[in-house]
Order: structure tokens, then C-alpha cells, then sequence
């Protein structure tokens, strides 16, 4: 056995040597590097926590997060600064944009900027959502926020119509449509102070997606528009029916958000992402599954990744660190409070009213529609007044989704 | 030598002078107007390394588009209501305001009436939006006093482009009314006292001497309220309509807005952006030619 005798000179030069240790690993970085991140979430959100956390590491890198407003208005700040020769650093880019991102932004293939560090980031996330970051055969986003639209039921508003309170998690649409109609007569003649609407399953491009595909059709297949198969008309028909019945009167998505919260929806099929803000809310919700078509449900999922388009090594190095970093375990267990689906594989405790968007990720999610093209961006414009056309009557589900196919395939074709 | 250098300031000095207005013109202005054509006629996103010639391609794209064909028509749709009503209403509030006796009534009025023109866009249509909201907004809750249904407003295809033109009215008006108040300030006294001693009542004398002296203001209100009604509304529809449901709110900017800024077709937006400069011309040209005649300048 070595004998080891401690004196002043080995305790010094132990101390020194642990500092350096417990310092090295994090400081990676000789200067210290800024990078900014454009994201849809200003400093009062849970994303800034991520940034705060990171940040109090102290590794060198400084990430500071800017709000750019939406989706769109991110991207149209995102191809200022590119323009400019100052392009941001990150970006949290929607799902939708994944094609826009790679192919017009240029994000950057995580493997072409760090080859171990790409393989860190992405081996912590479920094998199932690894695709949906991988365009063009490269990896160009960490799966960050992921939805799926679920329904929320009203429970006073349900109570008061006389309904069953043992509800089960997976619904049919025939089932909901039969319950909408029965809050319908039972609260709508009655002057309720609140209820407005039985029913409301969002106006968007999102939730349509589900109908079509719950109907067994596609709006794309590859790159191909297969919105007017006989399965996706079938799809769009149901999606229509409750307006149609009465049920549902037919908000706008913003329009949607107020009154769920304000209660005056008795049942509101919208993302799942709200989990936290109606778990928050003064309504009692109660969630369950999106409704199943027949019994058959494919669902899609929603939300954004993180992707970088720093063309500086550093920066892009910066960047890896920092996703490093939103990929661990601390990280995902700050951002769970948001309510998005834990998409990694560590072990992080469900949040309030998560049940039903848990269990249809379990059963497997398709990705929202990613439109191809250098016009693809119009796609979701495309889509979105076909579907309110057919909600308003306007046109018939056949004449909607034929004509979406026609425009839709010109938009793609277009680059 | 100083004489010398005294009289080559005094020729340059209206240019040095006159100098930085022209380029901030040329460069904030004219420039981007001719960048405009030359998008026009180009494929390019800015950030692509190739700008390619399209010739005449992006106005088929767009002239061809059923969006567009709507923009336009809702454009006309706008003038038509607006334009008229945004002169007529102002003008008459500014005549009935003059006539109350009170001196500080009649400024309570015009303060409270120019208000929502000193109101940001994005402020105004925010209020409104809470106003019309379909659940639990101010008219429908109005309409449920009465016994009546509930209306979806700005998310009714049929109702959405009233909507807008409501709440570009009330933004808008103000500023008009204000200036008419001024004009019909000034008119003198004398003039509508001979004109009462010739007999003229109230309503003739309205048509025939104060209109024609505050013609030049008239005319001045006419075209900038053209543009205004061309231009300015594309923040309401923006924040209340979106240019929804399925376009049926939107006009021909906000068409251009939302090819280059939402779908980076900036070719189509800039070739949008060309027809509107020359709509606004033909209008305009239009007007000058109407009035021309009617408006009187001397003082």
C-alpha cells in the first residue's frame, strides 16, 4: 500500500489539481462566445429558465434568448439577418418549416459541425422523433417542443348537461359528436351565461391534418398532394359535420383560445401544448384522446426543433454546447413544466393533464405537414382557406380538397 | 476673397440646404421604388447568391391568382365605402361642431372625436378585437340583452370585411374632421354675413360659399384619404382579420405583405407592389383631374 502524506505543498497542488478538473470540463471555451437564439418565447417563459440554467455554468458560452415573435415573423427576421451577413446564431424553428430551414435558411447539419456532439444530442432523444429532425438526410434540429391536438372537456359545463363523468381516454368522433349534441339541447336553450359552444375541434391546419388522417388519408405523401383521395375526403367530411349539426360554431384559432379559458366551449380538441395553462386555468379539465375515426386514430404531432445557423465554427460550436446542454436530463426536467411531451429518453415526471397526449405519442405520431418546395411556405395558406371553406360550406369536401390538390401540387412543383 | 466666398455660399446655399431632404427622398424613396421594378422582374430571395430574370412571370403569377383577383376586388370594395364616408361623416361633424356655441363643448368634442386617430393600429385593433369577440364581446353581448343570437363578427366570411372597415373608419376619421374644422374656422365671417343678407339659408350658403373656399382642403383630404384607405389598412386587417376567412377581408397590400414577409415570394410581392404604385397613380391622377377645376386657391 503507497503511503500518501499530506503536506502543505501536496495539498496545494492537489487543490489546484481538482480545481482545474471541476473547471476544465466546463470551461470548453478559451473566450467567451455570445450567441443568440430567435425564439417565439420572451423572458417571462419557461424557455428563458433553459437559457438561465445553462448560462449560470459559467462555460464560456453565453446564450441570450430574443423573442422574434412567431413562426413567420421569426423566419422573415431570420432571412433579414442571413441577408444582412449577421445571421442569428439559433433558431427555434417550427416543424412546418423544416424544408424552408434546411433548404432556404440553411440550417446546418448538426453532424457537419461536430460529429460526437450530434451524436450526444440526438441518442437522448426517442428513435421515434429522430426522423422528424432529419431533412434531406441531415440532422438539423434537437427535437425541442412537441405536441399533438387532444381534446379538453369542460367539466362543469359537462356536469351541467346531465353527462357521464367516467370518461373514457379514447374517444370516437361519432361518441363526441353524440355528446356535443346533447350538451347542445341541454345548455343552448337554456341562456348557459357562458357556453357558446358544444363543441369546437380548431380551425387550423393541424387538426384537419388528423381528421384526414385518422380517415386512413394523407395531405402528403412524400412530396406527392394526396388530399383528395376518397379516405381524405372522408376525413374532411367528418371534420365538417359538427359545424354542420350545430355543434360547432366555428371560431378562429385565437377566437378558440379565449373562449376555452373563459369557459365557454363545453369540449375543445386543440394542442396539447395548453396542458399547463389550463392545468393553471379556474376550469376544472379533464383530457382525453384525440377522437378516433372508426376506432382508428394517426395522429400528428406539432411544435419545433432547435436548429443552428451559425456559419462561424465557434459560434456553431457554441451552439452544439448550449444543445448539449437542452438535451440532458436538467435540461428537459426544466423545460417539462411548459407541458410539451417529454420526447427524450430520461425519466421525467408527467405534468397535470398530460395523460391522453402521452398515451397518443406511445401509440406513435406522424409529423404536421412539412410543405416541400421553394413555394411550399404558401402550402399551409393553401390548405388552411380550402379547410375554412368547407367549414363555412362554402364548397364541398370533394370540391375543397380537389382544388387544394390542384394548387397544392402547382405550389410544389413551383422549385 | 471673402466677397467671392460669400456669393458661391449664397448660390450653393439653397442646394446645401435643400441637399440632405433630397437624398433622404432619393435614398428612402425613389431608390426602394426602383429596387421594387427590378424585383419585379427577378427570382431572388436575398439570401440566394443568383438573382434571375423572370421577365413579366411574377404579374402572370399574381394577375392569375384568385387571392389576388379578391384582394383587388376588396380593394375597390374599401375605396368605395370608405373613401366617400371618411369625407362625408368628418365634414359634417366638423360643420355641426362649429356650430355649438359653447367654446369648450365643441373642443371636448373634437379632442374626444380626434382621439382614436392619435391610437396605434395594433392598439386599436386589439380593442376592437375584444369588442367583437364571438364569445364574450361587447356586441354580442348586446345583441343577448335584446334577445338576439350571438355573431362570429371578423370570423364570419360575410361580416369579417365590415368589420375592418368599421374599425378603419373610427381610426381614421378624426384627423379629416379636424381638418375640415380648421378650414371652416377660417372662412371669414364677412363672406357667410353677405351671404345671409343676400338671402342664402343655412344650407345653401354651406354648398355654395364654404365648400368652394375650403375646396383646396377638400381636395388635399380627398387624396390622402385615398391613400390612407389603400395603404393604412392593411394594420387593421392584419390585427383583427388576417386577411381571413379565406381572404375575404384582405386588399392588394396586404396581398403584397404576405407574399413577401410570410411566403418570401418577393418577386410576386414587389411585382403587387409595382401595380399598387400604379393604381394609386391612376386614382390619384383621376382626382386632380375631378377637382382640378372646382378648387379654388386664392386667398
Amino acid at each position: 500500500m503507497t503511503e500518501f502524506n499530506i503536506n502543505r505543498r501536496n495539498f496545494t497542488m492537489g487543490a489546484a489539481g481538482l480545481a482545474a478538473a471541476s473547471i476544465l470540463p466546463i470551461r470548453a471555451f478559451a473566450n467567451d462566445v455570445t450567441i443568440t437564439i430567435s425564439s417565439p418565447w420572451g423572458s417571462d417563459r419557461p424557455f428563458q429558465k433553459v437559457v438561465d440554467a445553462y448560462n449560470a455554468k459559467g462555460t464560456g458560452v453565453k446564450v441570450v434568448n430574443r423573442f422574434d415573435g412567431n413562426y413567420e415573423q421569426m423566419a422573415t427576421k431570420a432571412m433579414a439577418s442571413i441577408a444582412s451577413g449577421h445571421p442569428v446564431e439559433m433558431m427555434i424553428t417550427g416543424w412546418k418549416f423544416g424544408y424552408f430551414a434546411k433548404r432556404t435558411l440553411g440550417a446546418r447539419d448538426f453532424f457537419d459541425i461536430d460529429e460526437a456532439s450530434a451524436e450526444e444530442i440526438i441518442t437522448q432523444f426517442k428513435p421515434s422523433v429522430r426522423s422528424l429532425v432529419n431533412i434531406d438526410n441531415a440532422l438539423i434540429g434537437l427535437p425541442w417542443a412537441m405536441s399533438t391536438p387532444v381534446t379538453w372537456i369542460n367539466m362543469d359545463l359537462w356536469r351541467e348537461a346531465g353527462l357521464d363523468e367516467n370518461i373514457p381516454l379514447d374517444i370516437d368522433h361519432a361518441w363526441l359528436l353524440e355528446q356535443a349534441n346533447t350538451i347542445e339541447k341541454a345548455l343552448g336553450g337554456k341562456g348557459h351565461p357562458t357556453y357558446r359552444s358544444a363543441l369546437d375541434l380548431s380551425n387550423n391546419e393541424w387538426t384537419s391534418q388528423a381528421y384526414v388522417q385518422n380517415a386512413g388519408g394523407f395531405i402528403l405523401d412524400g412530396e406527392t398532394v394526396v388530399c383528395d383521395s376518397p379516405a381524405a375526403i372522408r376525413g374532411m367530411k367528418a371534420f365538417a359535420e359538427p359545424v354542420k349539426s350545430g355543434a360547432w360554431k366555428n371560431l378562429d384559432y385565437g377566437g378558440q383560445a379565449k373562449a376555452m379559458f373563459a369557459g365557454n366551449i363545453a369540449i375543445c380538441a386543440t394542442s396539447s401544448s395548453r396542458a399547463s395553462t389550463a392545468a393553471a386555468s379556474d376550469i376544472e379539465f379533464k383530457d382525453v384522446m384525440f377522437p378516433s375515426l372508426d376506432g382508428k386514430r394517426n395522429m400528428n404531432s406539432g411544435g419545433n426543433f432547435l436548429a443552428v445557423y451559425a456559419r462561424e465554427q465557434e459560434l456553431a460550436q457554441a451552439s452544439m454546447d448550449f444543445l448539449k446542454f437542452c438535451a440532458s436530463p436538467e435540461g428537459q426536467l426544466i423545460w417539462s413544466e411548459v407541458g410539451y411531451l417529454n420526447t427524450s429518453v430520461h425519466d421525467i415526471p408527467l405534468q397535470p393533464l398530460q395523460t391522453a397526449a402521452v398515451a397518443q405519442l406511445e401509440a406513435g405520431l406522424t409529423s404536421e405537414t412539412i410543405w416541400p418546395g421553394k413555394r411550399g411556405l404558401e402550402g399551409q395558406s393553401v390548405w388552411r382557406e380550402k379547410v375554412a371553406r368547407v367549414l363555412e360550406g362554402v364548397d364541398t369536401p370533394e370540391q375543397a380538397m380537389a382544388q387544394a390538390q390542384s394548387e397544392l401540387s402547382q405550389l410544389i412543383s413551383a422549385g | 476673397m471673402q466677397i467671392a466666398l460669400r456669393a458661391t455660399l449664397k448660390v450653393l446655399a439653397p442646394y446645401i440646404l435643400v441637399g440632405p431632404a433630397i437624398l433622404f427622398v432619393l435614398v428612402f424613396l425613389y431608390a426602394p421604388v426602383v429596387f421594387s421594378g427590378v424585383l419585379s422582374v427577378s427570382d431572388w430571395n436575398f439570401i440566394s447568391p443568383d438573382m434571375k430574370f423572370v421577365g413579366l412571370d411574377n404579374y402572370r403569377v399574381i394577375l392569375r391568382d384568385p387571392q389576388f383577383q379578391t384582394a383587388l376586388l376588396n380593394t375597390v370594395l374599401y375605396c368605395a365605402v370608405l373613401i366617400p364616408a371618411q369625407i362625408a361623416v368628418p365634414l359634417a361633424l366638423a360643420t355641426l361642431i362649429l356650430r355649438i356655441r359653447k367654446p369648450f363643448l365643441a373642443n371636448a368634442y373634437k379632442a374626444a372625436l380626434f382621439l382614436p386617430t392619435m391610437l396605434a393600429y395594433s392598439t386599436a385593433g386589439m380593442a376592437w378585437l375584444w369588442l367583437f369577440d364571438p364569445t364574450n364581446g361587447f356586441f354580442n353581448t348586446l345583441l343577448g340583452w335584446f334577445g338576439l343570437a350571438p355573431s362570429r363578427w371578423y370570423s364570419d366570411p360575410s361580416l369579417a370585411l365590415w368589420c375592418v372597415v368599421i374599425v378603419s373608419f373610427w381610426k381614421n376619421f378624426g384627423l379629416n374632421m379636424l381638418l375640415f374644422a380648421a378650414a371652416l374656422a377660417s372662412v371669414p365671417g364677412s363672406v357667410m354675413e353677405a351671404a345671409k343678407l343676400d338671402g342664402a339659408g343655412s344650407w345653401r350658403a354651406f354648398w355654395t360659399v364654404e365648400l368652394p373656399l375650403i375646396s383646396p382642403t377638400f381636395f388635399f383630404v380627398a387624396v390622402t384619404t385615398t391613400m390612407s384607405v389603400l395603404d393604412d389598412i392593411a394594420a387593421t386587417i392584419d390585427v383583427l382579420t388576417e386577411g381571413g376567412p379565406f381572404g375575404q377581408s384582405t386588399n392588394v397590400l396586404y396581398y403584397m405583405f404576405e407574399r413577401g414577409l410570410r411566403f418570401f415570394q418577393f418577386g410576386q410581392a414587389s411585382a403587387s407592389a409595382v401595380l399598387i404604385i400604379l393604381l394609386v397613380l391612376i386614382v390619384t391622377w383621376a382626382q386632380v383631374r375631378m377637382f382640378e377645376r372646382r378648387v379654388h386657391y386664392e386667398s
